[in-house]
């Protein structure tokens, strides 16, 4: 990643008043951007699903996929049932939870126009961890489809939140940004204080590790029937974004601007909370709470093509994808004896990254 | 176009800030708005541009309440440069004035050569076409001032809606700005801190005081130094300016005092630290700000 955005600053840019390639805020145009990252997530998939404890050439990756797609019979003898049960489910949860979160960052960055806003701050997903631990401490949706009922309680708790934050930072119609963050972080840290008793409470050991596991992201849960509320989700969240795309942009503005633009500011903040709130709620649901993912995607993508939304959106969509597919190819493959958990290392390299970002950033000459 | 505010009330915050004011911006002509702090001026505007809903009284835009128009639509012709300077993110100066063509376009639709072509001259008019490329963060303050009147221009309205359009500029970039402005020769209404900028480039104007317009006209008959103490607070004198005979507000600032019948009993400065002179509210103020209150 650093040899990616070390490109976009010359070498010696000093105070960039003087050196005028400093001030260029797009030093890559997007479409090529959209390419090399949708090949390199073609590669990285193919990885994703030939790697792992028993390696499967990426011929074979494929011609199982292609079997299934086209209906034929699988060839026996091959790994189909690894390749299609578990791996391609998993690699596509990853990608869809990657692009899901660059777009709900990239979202409520411009929500609450700040460009180091996550969906985390609005309290959403505090709301769908409390439902998912209080799933697994309490038992509650156990039984058959422990899955889903999981996923279930994780989901019905954001959307309580959602309420809760939306009852508390609404005033006039609109959402101020700072209300809405402060409603939401504090809300957020209520509902976080019962998760953590709930943790104390659980009754084994295995529960509270499932619960931990939980609390810092997995896609280990991966299954064809998880998939479908992201895969629905996510398109139709990326086409409705782009959709205001312009709006977007105008927020970035201010509020005065946009209005003087004729854009109803008050909608629109209403309807991308609703959205954000909706797409965060289902990720967080089917992979836990991923650290870091939607904080430093559209941050990067923006630093690298610019903050126009309608490039921007797809373009997060994409890396953070591939950055979540990457990330979960660690976590299966780093250590022998078990998974790490996806937030682990996410937060292991966006911490770093994003101080990179913001060192890179201050140095040039802003 | 024209501009017709009738009677406009406009609460803020649970304050009502904008009392009753009316007043009009005529076709082709350079309206401005004067007043002290507070007086409503940018939250006038603001219901011009449609930030803020009146709470009573009307906008007309050539006599169409601007509630019975989509927002959208109205942009087409009200462009407006409110006072705010905030974007952390990242955009060039082109993406900043290209925004201007948002009111004209529909959901997922691209640039056509049209807009391009509307951007590129909204650039070249307010001599920034060489910097299209530069991260809008990257600007000097009147460089950016620039930009965002470009933005306001590739709206391609019919009126301009300016606040303070010249704070934080120095002198020179004030008076490039102001002349842009002439030159454009498009209903404008701006409001403007400096009296004499006012009075040399406005074809009109109105004294906002308290949430109401209190004067109105040209420049001359407006600018009276019986108005400077009345409104301002102030001692001034009215002469004709040297190189443009234009009315030019020379200001005693050694003396802030009012004429006597603002000044406290003790003389200026007991009535300064009982917030009756000239430098704390005026007199007066708060009744009318209670009435406006009250009415609102």
């Amino acid at each position: 990643m650093p040899a990616m955005l070390s490109r976009r600053e010359p070498t010696d840019a000093g105070h960039g008043r003087t050196a005028d390639t400093a001030e260029r805020a797009r030093a890559l145009p997007a479409v090529p951007v959209a390419l090399v990252l949708g090949g390199t997530l073609l590669a990285a998939l193919t990885a994703a699903v030939a790697w792992g404890s028993t390696s499967i050439p990426a011929a074979e990756v494929w011609g199982v996929v292609w079997r299934r797609l086209s209906g034929e019979a699988p060839r026996p003898g091959t790994n189909d049932l690894i390749v299609w049960q578990l791996r391609v489910p998993r690699a596509l949860l990853a990608l869809l939870v990657g692009a899901g979160l660059g777009l709900v960052g990239t979202a409520v960055q411009a929500l609450v126009r700040n460009p180091l806003a996550d969906p985390y701050l609005l309290g959403i997903s505090g709301g769908a961890s409390l439902g998912a631990v209080a799933a697994i401490v309490l038992g509650l949706g156990a039984g058959g489809a422990l899955g889903l009922g999981l996923s279930g309680a994780a989901f019905a708790g954001a959307l309580a939140t959602f309420a809760l934050v939306w009852a508390v930072a609404r005033r006039g119609g609109g959402f101020a940004p700072l209300r809405l963050v402060l409603a939401g972080v504090a809300i957020g840290q209520f509902l976080s204080g019962f998760t953590s008793y709930l943790v104390l409470r659980a009754g084994d050991e295995q529960q509270t590790h499932s619960v931990l596991f939980w609390l810092m992201g997995s896609l280990g849960g991966a299954t064809w029937e998880l998939l479908v509320a992201p895969a629905v989700a996510v398109p139709v969240a990326l086409l409705w974004l782009l959709a205001r795309a312009r709006g977007l942009n105008a927020l970035l503005m201010g509020d005065e601007t946009a209005a003087g633009l004729g854009i109803d500011v008050a909608r629109l903040r209403r309807e991308l909370f609703t959205l954000t709130s909706v797409l965060t709620g289902v990720l967080v649901a089917v992979s836990g709470a991923i650290a870091f993912v939607a904080l430093m995607v559209p941050h990067v993508c923006r630093l690298v093509i610019g903050g126009d939304h309608r490039r921007l959106l797809p373009v997060s969509a994409l890396f953070g994808a591939l950055l979540l597919v990457v990330v979960d190819i660690v976590c299966r493959t780093a250590m022998d004896t078990q998974e790490l958990p996806v937030g682990v290392v996410t937060s292991l390299i966006g911490a770093p990254a994003l101080l990179y970002l913001l060192d890179r950033r201050l140095g040039s000459g802003r | 176009m024209r501009i017709d505010i009738e009677d406009l009330r406009v609460a803020y915050a649970g304050r009502t800030v904008v009392a009753g004011a009316r007043l009009v911006a005529a076709e082709g002509e350079i309206t401005g708005l004067v007043g002290p702090n507070g007086s409503g001026k940018s939250t006038l505007l603001r219901t011009v541009y449609r930030h803020l809903r009146p709470s009573a009284g009307r906008v007309l835009l050539d006599g169409t309440d601007l509630r019975e128009v989509p927002p959208a639509r109205s942009a087409r012709h009200v462009a407006a440069l409110p006072q705010e300077r905030e974007t952390d993110f990242e955009l060039t100066v082109r993406e900043v004035v290209a925004m201007g063509r948002t009111p004209y376009k529909r959901a997922f639709a691209g640039e056509d050569a049209t807009d391009r072509d509307i951007v590129a001259t909204a650039l070249s008019d307010v001599g920034m076409a060489g910097h299209a490329g530069r991260r809008f963060t990257a600007l000097s303050g009147g460089e950016r001032q620039r930009v965002l009147l470009a933005r306001a221009f590739a709206q391609d309205p019919d009126v301009l809606v300016l606040d303070e359009p010249t704070n934080h500029l120095d002198v020179r970039h004030q008076v490039e700005l102001l002349a842009l402005l002439r030159a454009q020769r498009r209903t404008t209404l701006v409001s403007l801190h400096d009296l004499n900028a006012a009075a040399s480039v406005c074809d009109r104007l109105h004294v906002l005081h308290a949430g109401a317009v209190v004067a109105s006209g040209r420049p001359r008959e407006v600018l009276t130094p019986e108005l400077m103490a009345e409104v301002f607070g102030v001692r001034a004198a009215v002469v004709d300016h040297p190189l443009t005979g234009d009315p030019l507000i020379a200001f005693d600032h050694r003396d802030p005092a009012a004429p006597e019948a603002d000044r406290g009993p003790d003389g200026t400065e007991a009535a300064v630290a009982s917030g009756t002179g000239p430098l704390g509210p005026r007199k007066g103020w708060r009744k009318e700000w209670r009435r406006g209150r009250r009415s609102g």
